[in-house]
């Protein structure tokens, strides 16, 4: 079997790929303009993370009882709306506690007070929010609404450039509002009257409109920006609340951390010096494979982290908590184990009597099924696992609704962020681990001074 | 190679006495102390105490210790305006706090705390966040994943008759996770969140350390169909133990130094993740090679017997 050779430079090219992902990963790159920081590429110190770890906000809601009689099944659809809320706001750690005995909602999220772009109050306040959209004939909310949310199939937002909009909402409506509403608009066109939007009392959007819309499609416009835009898409898919929700201001709390404080900072070093320990594991056993291992997990590590801290502006960081760190520490530990089956599997090749770049070939080569297929199921795992306990509205959601939809919507964010961790964690692997790997130590036996089997576990040379 | 003389059906006896103890053990402790369940899972009463001044979580906990005797967690909170510091001692389960064991609380920490003016703020009982719903659709979750690692194991293990192979893997799963259920009983660490990430990982962890060894399987039986499937998954097992080793080393390692390094820094809060995850870990390695294999091999030497006939 003749096996290609890989130039020299490969690995340091590689290894400057790596270290480079790694220092924007960790480190981020900003600076400052006097006193604002301006982020051009996110670093470790803005993921956030779960209030198991750095603690967060308690709020407590009750609901508006004017004369309403409320069920406990009006207070588990409060809940499903809270955590649909709180996931859609990327928040996937949170703690919903229904009282059911003195109509209470109790809702704790992550939030450190360091953190100035989080709008707790403002994150409170929208969670509450009844958030029913209504329809109205004219230019205020004084008549009768024609129609409300109800009849919405489907919000979504987009960049409109047919009339220079700006971001747009867009509605998808069933057959009873498709019907209602071109009844409506083809009145305002002939009364010249125009049709408002209400978000709970809050005007948002109010237009003329010239003809009938059939269609069975609404616009809202206004002056959204991307972030408001599909909020409003957000809050308008997962449904108005049955009875508004008022928050207590004498019981907001400023939870400390379930895992205890300082947790954070324990758990940082306790992460550094356990990856240092698996990298010197490697080191010692596997000699040059074990250090270009090392390498190839950094790699792995920073990208995982990339994804969590959402990487660039505007991208939003993903909530880490204790399950998410398990994945992240279980697609390290699928890292190690395929690195390791590589290495092992070289060292059979030594013993079979191969060369070093003989050796190193069918090394990879062997080792390939093992890890993809061990990978492959890793990756069914986290998909079923987001599919599950994601939002209802992700592509995943909607693939396993059929089944899942018999328990009603129930989030549990934090599965959700295992299964993210999990799944970035693999993907990283396959590029670090398989392909990283294999090019960097294809590349490194070549120098003169590397050329002796001891140093990738054969026997020495002479 | 001197262990290529492995015989995995001896072992297979071997280790399932240590998996019997073992669940012996988790049962009877199961229903003698019954599993330690987190208030999240559970339920509970909630007193939440104010104070002024600066207390230590810790010293807090202690003084409430010497009072009830039940298993309690404790949080501590501050208002938002920064005006009122609460702790909250969390009681999870059906068990309800007496009035006269309230006021002995308050008293203890009034005679413990002189200026920090303890008073009872606030006790009401939760309803449990994650409720049967959960389970439930937890279950679902796992059953559609068991059922889609089937397919995928059927179809790429084919030549070796993969859907037998993945409900064997899926056996070894299972006892793993019961593994780290009874660790968690036996020393008696709570069924919180924590718990459900090690029940995950273990998940993830076992099934990939499984198709490892059916992997060399497949191998083996490409260069040599006719080698009987029992040599075959000896020779497999002697093939790939050296890397089951490595693997749970340095995973276990890691995880351990985790755990030392955080209760060096007084963290104890991650035992109940760091525990489980370690005994899963070197069950999951220990029944891909001694569970999950030799059961196989004894399903497909059972299934050829029966063809023969």
């Amino acid at each position: 079997m003749k096996s290609k050779r890989v130039a020299k430079p490969w690995f340091f090219v590689i290894f400057v790929l790596i270290l480079a992902l790694s220092y924007c990963a960790f480190f981020g790159i900003s600076d400052y303009h006097g006193d604002t920081k301006k982020v051009y590429i996110k670093g470790a110190d803005d993921i956030r993370w779960g209030i198991d770890i750095r603690g967060g906000v308690e709020a407590v809601f009750s609901p508006d009882k004017e004369g309403v009689e409320i069920t406990n099944d009006d207070m588990q659809s409060a809940k499903a709306m809270l955590e649909t809320r709180l996931v859609n706001q990327n928040i996937t750690d949170y703690e919903v506690e229904v009282s059911n005995a003195n109509h209470q909602v109790i809702v704790r999220f992550p939030w450190a007070a360091d953190e100035s772009n989080f709008d707790a109050q403002g994150a409170i306040e929208e969670l509450g929010a009844t958030a029913k959209l209504s329809f109205y004939l004219g230019s205020d909310n004084s008549g009768e609404a024609f129609m409300d949310g109800a009849v919405v199939k489907k919000a979504d937002y987009t960049y409109d450039t047919q009339n220079n909009y700006g971001y747009i909402v867009t509605l998808k409506l069933n057959s009873e509002g498709k019907e209602a509403f071109a009844k409506a608009t083809s009145e305002a066109a002939q009364s010249g009257q125009s049709i408002s939007i209400y978000m709970d009392s809050t005007n948002i959007s109010t237009a003329s409109c010239s003809e009938a819309i059939t269609g069975g499609e609404a616009i809202i416009h206004g002056n959204f920006t991307e972030e408001s835009a599909k909020a409003l898409a957000d809050k308008i898919n997962a449904g108005s609340l049955p009875f508004a929700l008022t928050v207590d201001n004498s019981k907001l709390q400023i939870v400390s951390p379930s895992l205890g404080s300082d947790a954070l900072d324990v758990m940082l070093i306790a992460g550094a010096i356990a990856f240092a320990f698996v990298c010197i594991l490697m080191i010692v056993f596997y000699r040059v494979n074990g250090v270009v291992a090392a390498f190839a997990l950094l790699g792995q590590l920073a990208g995982s982290i990339a994804c969590i801290s959402g990487f660039f502006p505007g991208a939003s960081s993903f909530t880490l908590t204790i399950p998410g760190i398990a994945g992240i520490i279980l697609s390290i530990g699928v890292g190690v184990d395929c690195n390791v089956i590589a290495a092992e599997r070289i060292k059979d090749e030594f013993r079979k009597g191969k060369t070093i770049d003989g050796a190193i070939d069918s090394g990879f080569k062997n080792s390939l099924s093992a890890i993809i297929d061990g990978n492959v199921t890793i990756v069914i795992v986290s998909i079923v696992l987001m599919g599950a306990f994601g939002t209802p509205d992700s592509f995943l959601a909607k693939v396993f609704s059929p089944i899942m939809s018999i328990f009603g919507t129930s989030i549990t964010g934090s599965i959700y962020s295992f299964g993210y961790t999990l799944l970035v964690g693999v993907i990283f692997n396959l590029i670090m681990g398989v392909l990283a790997s294999k090019y960097m130590l294809k590349s490194v036996s070549q120098f003169k001074f590397l050329r002796n089997p001891a140093f990738y576990g054969g026997k020495k040379n002479g | 190679m001197a262990n290529k003389t492995i015989d995995s059906k001896k072992i297979l006896k071997l280790t399932l006495i240590v998996y019997a103890a073992i669940f012996v053990i988790g049962l009877v402790m199961t229903f003698v102390l019954g599993p330690k369940l987190d208030i999240n899972f559970s339920g509970g009463t909630r007193i939440t105490y104010s104070y002024s001044g600066d207390v230590k979580e810790a010293d807090f906990k202690d003084a409430v210790k010497s009072v009830i005797k039940d298993d309690f967690s404790v949080s501590q909170n501050t208002s938002f305006a920064g005006d009122t510091k609460t702790f909250a001692i969390n009681l999870a389960g059906k068990k309800s706090l007496s009035t006269e064991k309230q006021k002995s609380i308050t008293e203890k920490l009034t005679e413990k705390f002189k200026d920090n003016s303890f008073e009872i703020y606030d006790s009401t009982s939760v309803s449990a966040s994650v409720a049967g719903n959960f389970f439930a659709k937890s279950l679902v979750a796992v059953l559609i994943t068991a059922a889609l690692v089937v397919i995928y194991v059927g179809i790429r293990f084919k030549n070796i008759g993969g859907v037998s192979a993945a409900l064997t893997a899926l056996c070894a799963l299972v006892l793993d996770l019961l593994v780290t259920f009874f660790i968690c009983v036996i020393f008696r660490l709570p069924i919180d969140s924590n718990y459900m990430a090690v029940v995950l990982t273990i998940l993830g962890y076992s099934l990939n350390d499984t198709i490892v060894v059916y992997d060399r399987v497949r191998e083996i039986k490409k260069y040599n169909p006719q080698l009987p499937i029992n040599d075959n998954m000896n020779q497999s097992i002697a093939g790939v133990i050296k890397r089951n080793i490595m693997t749970s080393i340095t995973t276990i390692g890691a995880v351990i130094t985790i755990v030392v390094v955080s209760e060096m820094f007084g963290l104890t809060s991650l035992r109940s993740f760091a525990i489980p995850m370690a005994f899963g870990l070197l069950s999951g390695c220990f029944s891909s090679l001694f569970i999950a294999g030799p059961l196989w091999v004894k399903y497909r030497e059972f299934k050829d017997a029966k063809k023969t006939n």
